[in-house]
């Protein structure tokens, strides 16, 4: 279980500049929660302060009880996988050698049998096994994503947290990312945290939604909890219109469509 | 398939250490040749045995020398390349010579009443490493940090830092008595024909302790080579690991700048062609690579330069050259 208490994260030693006041926050088990808000209101912060990545000014983050800070970064590493936004690579790898990596908190990057069997099975299950040997930078961008979600999957981790997971992605691989994230949860029973751009995407896929504003969770709850006119047009200072579509909200913002 | 490309991978570095490997004994036999044989046969003169083994006393603690400086700049350029994300930086670059420079004025000046304290190379090399460590573990931790591996701010900063360094240090040997200043010359003026030699006998196990603790974390690098945050979430405690290399930079930059003197563009040259023939980013070949091709390019050249009689030193050939590459790189790779 991860539980956040009190946690405040700032840039620059000002109280002014804080990303992060005062955040209390539990992440749900076996469920989707996304992070949604405007640019700016420390929703990859609150991200990284929850992986272990970015440090935290004050208040705790305790992973099954125990504090982070004092859990070996390996160990954490086997509890908790991050994907940050983007996967600009400065050196030139292929697929196999990525997923590899994901290997690294359980064999420091001696790959043992076990290993093998998991590069091997996270691969197929990205449906990765025929472009093993192709450099990243010759696929595209959803092969690419799959390549990185298959480096977190041979992590073999109960936590995931995705960093704009969608970015640059075009809608077919974003909803085709969202389906493989969906099946993560029902079929590996794992716990997903994601900041999300597109709120309907939230709307569409998540189990729970924290919306943020200016370092600080504005309301937090299941899909029909958030996606309100109301909260939105708070969290994102905007006027939200929410129309219902089998079932699930949507969420127009246009400023053409008229309540 | 994938077993295919993995072999031919291996072929290739099994190739190119076959190539580059044998390189290295035989530019040793270059070297000495040029400083014996190849005299001799200049001034029409016999060498005689005694003869001869006067000059391998002074050419064989220069071939080590030149040859634990040059791999030590390449380790310690490929690993900095690594924590900063960057193929162009190196330590120099950003001033680490310049500091031992400005260290080694500031300890003459600082100190000229008790000059007996210097006068011995190996403690006048752990106080400058000590202070170098110091120094850079206090700015480049902080400016590492702050600049989130911008490499353009990286860049600015090494040239101001450069500039300052140097020319404060220029204006405090204006300041110093002649004593001092000629004290400060031999400590910072050497080149490869001008080695401190009494200091080779330090650099061996100082090169042996350094290239076993960088070789032995070459998984590490590996998995480094994705980004701070991405090898952190990977079980990498980065803090430490770039605490711990500042530390690897600052006593290899110390070392091969006081043996034989500021080269700033071999570490780029030596660790790029490593890269651009080893075709991998795997660390171990890559160290290892770098650090043959880097003491290649120092031993050949200036085997050359001897064979030459001296026309050119070599520090400025390989500078030129390495300069030249780094354009290219940058032109290539439209970005810094």
């Amino acid at each position: 279980m991860i539980e956040i208490k009190n946690v405040s994260q700032s840039y620059g030693r000002k109280e002014a500049k804080k990303t992060l006041s005062d955040i209390n926050l539990t992440i749900r088990e076996n469920k989707i929660t996304a992070l949604v808000g405007a640019n700016g209101a420390g929703k990859s912060t609150l991200l990284g302060v929850l992986s272990n990545i970015t440090p935290i000014l004050s208040g705790t983050v305790t992973l099954g009880g125990r504090d982070v800070r004092k859990i070996k970064t390996q160990d954490v590493a086997k509890k908790i996988a991050f994907l940050k936004q983007s996967q600009q690579m400065s050196i030139r790898i292929t697929v196999g050698d990525l997923v590899e990596f994901g290997r690294f908190p359980h064999c420091r990057g001696r790959l043992g049998q076990e290993d093998k069997r998991k590069v091997d099975e996270s691969l197929e299950y990205m449906n990765l096994p025929d472009l093993r040997s192709r450099y990243l930078d010759e696929l595209s961008g959803g092969q690419r994503q799959r390549a990185f979600i298959a480096m977190i999957l041979a992590q073999d981790t109960p936590y995931i947290f995705l960093d704009e997971p969608l970015n640059n992605l075009d809608i077919k691989y974003s909803v085709e990312m969202m389906k493989i994230i969906q099946n993560l949860v029902t079929e590996r029973n794992k716990t997903i945290v994601l900041v999300l751009h597109d709120i309907n995407f939230a709307a569409a896929y998540a189990n729970h939604i924290v919306a943020m504003k200016n370092g600080q969770i504005v309301r937090e709850g299941c899909v029909k909890d958030v996606i309100k006119k109301e909260v939105l047009n708070t969290v994102f200072d905007h006027d939200f219109h929410i129309a219902e579509c089998g079932g699930k909200n949507v969420c127009l913002y246009f400023d053409q469509v008229q309540n | 398939m994938e077993i295919k490309v993995g072999k031919q991978r291996n072929v290739r570095l099994i190739a190119v250490f076959a190539v580059i490997l044998p390189l290295f004994p035989a530019a040793c036999a270059l070297y000495i040749y040029s400083r014996t044989y190849a005299k001799s046969l200049r001034l029409g003169l016999e060498i005689t045995p005694a003869e001869f083994s006067s000059i391998m006393s002074r050419a064989v603690p220069g071939l080590l020398g030149m040859s634990a400086a040059a791999i030590l700049i390449a380790l310690v350029s490929l690993s900095f390349q690594t924590i900063t994300q960057s193929r162009i930086l190196t330590p120099s670059m950003i001033g680490f010579d310049s500091l031992f420079i400005a260290t080694q004025t500031v300890l003459v000046f600082a100190f000229s009443t008790t000059g007996g304290l210097f006068e011995s190379p190996y403690i006048n090399y752990f106080i400058s490493a000590g202070v170098m460590l110091a120094c850079s573990m206090v700015m480049y931790r902080f400016i590492l940090q702050s600049s989130g591996n911008n490499v353009i701010y990286l860049l600015m900063f090494g040239l101001v830092l450069s500039g300052v360094l140097e020319n404060g240090s220029r204006y405090l040997q204006l300041l110093m008595s002649n004593n001092d200043y000629y004290r400060v010359q031999a400590a910072t003026n050497v080149t490869v024909n001008n080695m401190n030699t009494s200091l080779v006998f330090l650099a061996l196990p100082a090169l042996l302790i350094i290239s076993v603790l960088i070789l032995y974390r070459h998984r590490t690098y590996n998995v480094m080579s994705l980004g701070a945050e991405q090898s952190q979430s990977l079980g990498v405690f980065y803090a430490k690991e770039l605490n711990l290399n500042l530390i690897f930079i600052a006593l290899g930059m110390s070392l091969a700048t006081a043996l034989i003197g500021s080269l700033t563009f071999l570490g780029l040259l030596a660790v790029n062609v490593a890269r651009e023939i080893l075709k991998t980013h795997r660390h171990f070949p890559l160290f290892i690579g770098a650090a043959v091709l880097s003491a290649l390019a120092l031993i050949l050249g200036q085997s050359a330069v001897e064979l030459l009689q001296g026309a050119i030193p070599v520090t400025a050939i390989i500078n030129l050259v390495g300069c030249s590459y780094m354009f290219y790189l940058i032109l290539r790779e439209n970005r810094i």
